[in-house]
């Protein structure tokens, strides 16, 4: 749709064809497996077609794909002129989401309207990366001076705590390494970056120490209870208070095993689909209810799909993100200009952030937190957002050569 | 190429990300290997284990029939009502939400999902009841509690159409729950068949009932040859010698005695399994037969069923006491033709589990135990049939039949003989008077054949009387610890001399040794057939389950000799004669066995039994027949009887009446299975 649009501007190689050709995979996959694990009950329970996951899936894709070609006919430096805006509106939802959010699971962070739900986050990672961007894109000599760099940590400070109020650790922790990654790049002093790295290692190892052990008036971050035993059972500690009495201990001990099902469920999923897999839609574990119900089409699509497609399916996943990750790697190097060059790093770390983290939560490598897996996961938000991260890569790309 | 050119880039930031980048996707890879690939046996094993259940099937049990194939033991259809708990879950989800509701609601709160965006928006000026919380454990127990309600209702309205009182208690819904929520809840074992056409009419179904067809044992006889046959319990104590540990058990039964006991293994056949697929919440989701069972052998006996109903029925016709035993078998080859044992029990009552009142009346009575079978594992005095033994033991020791003692009378009581020598002191029942060896035996005289016992000598009775093989198991097929060896004197002990002379007497009548009612049997037949001890034989053969083929598993050869009397044909041919004229003579012991045109030989026999100052008997007809052409040995014993002739003699002669008519003389093969 985008390609009769882009060949009126008669110059060569204006579509980055591996990446949009690893999309579209991404896209059948994700399609095809969302209609595994759910079709199935759909089917049963007679919901209409246009109303399965899959389909709203499919719509979510065409709807990205549209958003994608409208944003092709700007620049990307006229778009990021507009980015404080988003980044303003961004917060502005996530404030909203506070006060009228609908509460899944005790957090707040969606926002019901009516047919369509909305996420707020998922939208203030991507209005954050161009507002950062474009902060970063000044000459190099102004970031070091101490006030600039101050100023970009509160632009990053400021959506991270508000979704990690709702709370959401998982993906108000994806604020920091894009923010990093991007300053990086964008050439602020190392003295400062070494700081940074030093401050949020000590802040992130006090706040999973508070989580983990401090007694429950200490507490800063007040998580939601499954949150807190999600990292407890990551880092294996013990659910009971150093003080519990043994009948409290021994109901700690059944929560664990609780809250240790999910992540188990994972990798028996993951585990058990072998090199080849069970073959599609012959996948067990979510048909049986082992995977959680809510989960396994969004979350933890990836072990759907390492069960029924094996570990050649998985390598085919990788590969196909990893062309995607690349491909943005090598435009980030042709960009020409740094906003071009700092917004092609943010899309590349935001993409492979929510890939590392996903998948490794599927295989016991990192906690079980609420993080999308890109264009796979269901979810309208999730897959507009990749979509239009894909899309600014494109669009640096085809606009880099108009000095 | 697209990854390797960014390792190259300008920038070192750039190259930094890109390495970053390749890392991250190949610790996946790895990551992914170790669990896909390495891990793949661990983890398909753990999915094996949580999804999917096996169950042990019992076989189809083996049926037992009689010598022309008649069915003693067989299998009945019984009808049973299950409830299928993972048809219900839905339900269970829904009362469940119904029963929260109503909790939250009474406590004014409510937990309902939050409302959308603008209801929202319009409630923050409205004052919103407060949310509750249902704290975990009650959340369970309201479950529990859901289930109950469903299942109680579906329980209930089952009831209510067949018009049965059904109860389901609570505990027991929620154990079966906890224990084997995958296999279906039976509600009702026994429904008949007008209840079954009443539950499977088309206009009428309940979602999550379903009547199953299941095998059960079955007693076409009721309570006839309970003995031989054996009964069966629930097998429970599953000493799995089949090697898989299974995750259920079907309900199956063993073996207790008897027969069913004996060939518990052939008869049981092999348990097949079956694999259920559970979800997650452990209710079934489909099954796959993996091992079909292989249906148990059927047995075939040597019992006849007709002469079996003659050997009870005339059992049960003795009035009064109702404790005794009969044996029927065919002297030429040991066949056991009856078993009968009294008192009797219905191995059917056994199927459902005996209710206390029957189990007092099997264990706690004294001296009834009617789960004993006497013809085998009961051991009594074989009193005067044993003169038998002592007759063989003074002809061979050169008694000459024909000459004649004088029996002195008894001073006490006079019309009755008396035994007298040194200290010896034995009572007499026969009159005094001359006797020869016939009229000694007809009359049965104590007196006589304590003379000829004492003649004898110790080793010379004993020795005969191992020919016979008392004192020792006949090896019938039962278990060995449902078979008695009786009580014989150890050799050693008499032969140094410290058996004083007057056990000596008793012994040659018959006293101070026991034997049981088969042993016996076994001796006449021995006497009958011209000196040949036979093992008796009860089973002919174990056939293939399966009604299509006829192959023989195993097959016992008829007329197994034990071993050869060895005895010169003139004594054993004067002791028939004389166990003739017993019967025949109007001066014998046993002319209450006699029948019409039918030469029953017979010996009776009194014992009596000291013991606790009670005085009790046990009394006995030991016979065979006819004369001419011995063919069926009969013994006959009935505790606390009168004597001998007047209690046991009748029986012995419907018996014989019995098979008199049974067939013209012309040995019959065991008929195959129809």
């Amino acid at each position: 749709m985008n390609g009769s649009l882009l060949q009126t501007r008669r110059t060569e190689g204006h579509i980055l064809w591996p990446l949009w050709l690893s999309v579209l995979g991404l896209m059948v996959v994700s399609a095809m497996f969302i209609f595994s694990t759910t079709g199935g009950p759909e089917i049963s329970r007679d919901v209409p077609w246009y109303l399965w996951t899959a389909s709203r899936q499919v719509a979510a894709f065409g709807v990205g794909l549209v958003a994608v070609a409208v944003l092709m006919l700007v620049d990307y430096s006229r778009l990021a002129r507009w980015s404080m805006v988003a980044y303003w509106l961004s917060v502005v939802l996530l404030v909203v989401v506070h006060i009228m959010g609908t509460s899944r699971n005790g957090a707040r962070r969606w926002l019901d309207l009516g047919p369509i739900q909305f996420q707020p986050s998922e939208l203030a990672k991507l209005a954050f990366l161009f507002a950062i961007a474009n902060f970063l894109a000044r000459p190099a000599s102004e970031l070091r001076s101490p006030g600039v760099f101050l100023r970009s940590l509160g632009l990053t400070l400021l959506p991270l705590l508000l979704i990690l109020k709702q709370p959401d650790l998982g993906s108000s922790l994806v604020f920091l390494p894009i923010a990093l990654v991007m300053m990086a790049v964008a050439g602020v002093p190392t003295r400062f970056l070494v700081r940074l790295v030093g401050g949020a290692a000590v802040l992130g190892s006090l706040i999973v120490a508070d989580i983990l052990f401090a007694p429950e008036s200490w507490r800063l971050i007040r998580l939601q209870e499954y949150q807190r035993e999600r990292l407890l059972v990551y880092f294996d500690a013990d659910f009971a208070s150093r003080s519990a009495t043994p009948e409290q201990r021994q109901r700690a001990a059944q929560r664990k095993r609780q809250m240790s099902w999910n992540v188990e469920q994972a990798l028996i999923s993951v585990g058990s689909g072998g090199l080849t897999g069970k073959g599609w839609r012959e996948g067990t574990q979510h048909r049986l209810g082992y995977l959680p119900r809510l989960g396994a089409h969004n979350d933890f699509i990836f072990s759907v799909i390492a069960e029924e497609r094996g570990f050649l399916g998985s390598l085919a996943v990788i590969v196909l993100y990893g062309i995607i990750l690349f491909s943005g790697i090598k435009t980030a190097g042709e960009a020409r200009d740094r906003l071009g060059r700092l917004l092609a790093v943010g899309v590349v770390t935001l993409l492979f952030i929510h890939i590392f983290v996903n998948i490794g939560m599927n295989i016991k490598l990192m906690p079980v937190t609420g993080i999308p897996l890109p264009l796979l996961s269901a979810g309208g938000t999730s897959v507009l957002c990749s979509l239009i991260a894909v899309g600014v890569l494109q669009n640096i790309h085809l606009y880099r050569k108009r000095y | 190429m697209l990854v390797f050119d960014q390792f190259n880039q300008a920038e070192r930031p750039l190259r930094w990300i890109a390495a970053v980048v390749a890392g991250g996707l190949l610790l996946l890879l790895a990551g992914l290997l170790k669990v896909q690939i390495l891990g793949h046996r661990r983890f398909e094993q753990s999915l094996q284990t949580q999804s999917f259940q096996s169950v042990r099937v019992p076989a189809l049990r083996g049926r037992i029939l009689d010598r022309d194939g008649r069915e003693l033991v067989g299998n009945a259809p019984r009808y049973r009502l299950d409830v299928y708990l993972e048809a219900l879950s839905r339900d269970f989800g829904r009362e469940h939400g119904r029963l929260r509701r109503e909790i939250l609601a009474a406590r004014g709160g409510t937990n309902t999902p939050t409302p959308g965006f603008w209801a929202r928006v319009v409630g923050k000026f409205r004052r919103e009841p407060p949310r509750l919380l249902i704290r975990p454990e009650e959340n369970a127990l309201l479950w529990r509690q859901a289930r109950y309600q469903v299942v109680s209702n579906v329980v209930a309205r089952v009831a209510a159409k067949v018009g049965l009182p059904l109860t389901l208690t609570e505990s027991e819904l929620h154990r079966h729950w906890a224990n084997s929520r995958a296999l279906p809840l039976a509600v009702l074992r026994k429904l008949t068949p007008q209840q079954v056409a009443l539950l499977t009419e088309q206009s009428w179904s309940i979602h999550g009932v379903s009547v199953e067809l299941q095998a059960t044992r079955h007693y076409p006889h009721g309570a006839l040859a309970a003995h031989a046959l054996g009964y069966l319990v629930r097998a429970d104590d599953f000493t799995d010698d089949e090697g898989d540990s299974f995750d259920y058990r079907l309900r199956d039964y063993r073996g207790a005695a008897g027969l069913e006991a004996a060939f518990d293994a052939a008869l049981r056949g092999t348990s097949g399994s079956k694999s259920l697929l559970v979800n997650s919440y452990g209710y079934r989701v489909g099954e796959t037969v993996t091992s079909p069972p292989v249906p148990g052998q059927n047995l075939v006996t040597t019992l006849d069923l007709g002469v079996q109903k003659a050997a009870e029925a005339a059992l049960a016709a003795v009035s009064g006491e109702e404790r005794g035993a009969v044996v029927v078998l065919d002297v030429r080859n040991g066949d056991v033709l009856a078993m009968a044992s009294a008192p009797s029990f219905d191995p059917g009552e056994w199927i459902d589990g005996i209710t206390r009142a029957r189990w007092t009346d099997f264990y706690d009575v004294p001296k009834r135990t009617p789960l004993m079978n006497r013809v085998t594992d009961g051991a009594y005095s074989p009193g005067s049939t044993f003169k038998i033994v002592t007759a063989l033991a003074a002809l061979e020791n050169g008694l000459d039949p024909d000459r004649v003692m004088v029996v002195e009378p008894n001073p006490a009581k006079p019309g009755k003989g008396l035994f007298q020598r040194g200290n010896i002191r034995i009572e007499d029942l026969a009159p005094p008077g001359p006797y020869d060896f016939r009229r000694a035996f007809i009359r049965s005289s104590n007196a006589y054949f304590i003379e000829q016992g004492l003649e004898a000598g110790y080793e010379r009775l004993l020795s005969t009387a191992h020919r016979f093989h008392f004192g020792e198991q006949t090896r019938i097929q039962f278990r060995a610890s449902e078979e008695r060896s009786g009580w014989m004197p150890e050799p050693a002990e008499a032969r140094s001399g410290r058996w004083p002379l007057g056990r000596l007497a008793n012994f040659s009548i018959g006293q101070e040794v026991t034997v049981t009612p088969l042993q016996l049997a076994v001796m006449v037949a021995a006497v009958a057939n011209g000196g040949t001890v036979h093992y008796p034989r009860l089973v002919d053969r174990l056939e293939s389950g399966d009604p299509l083929s006829d192959e023989t598993a195993y097959a016992v050869r008829p007329g197994q000799v034990r071993s050869r009397l060895e005895a010169r044909p003139e004594h054993l041919a004067r002791i028939r004669a004389a166990m003739r004229d017993d019967v025949l003579d109007p001066e014998g012991t046993g002319t209450s066995a006699r029948v019409a045109d039918y030469a029953v030989c017979g010996k009776t026999g009194t014992a009596e039994i000291k013991g606790n100052g009670i005085k009790d008997k046990v009394t006995w007809f030991a016979s065979f027949a006819p004369f001419e052409s011995p063919r069926y040995a009969v013994v006959v014993m009935v505790e606390s009887g009168a004597s001998g002739g007047r209690t046991c003699g009748p029986v012995a002669r419907a018996i014989h009446e019995h098979l008199r008519t049974r067939d013209a003389g012309t040995p019959r093969p065991i008929a195959a299975i129809p």
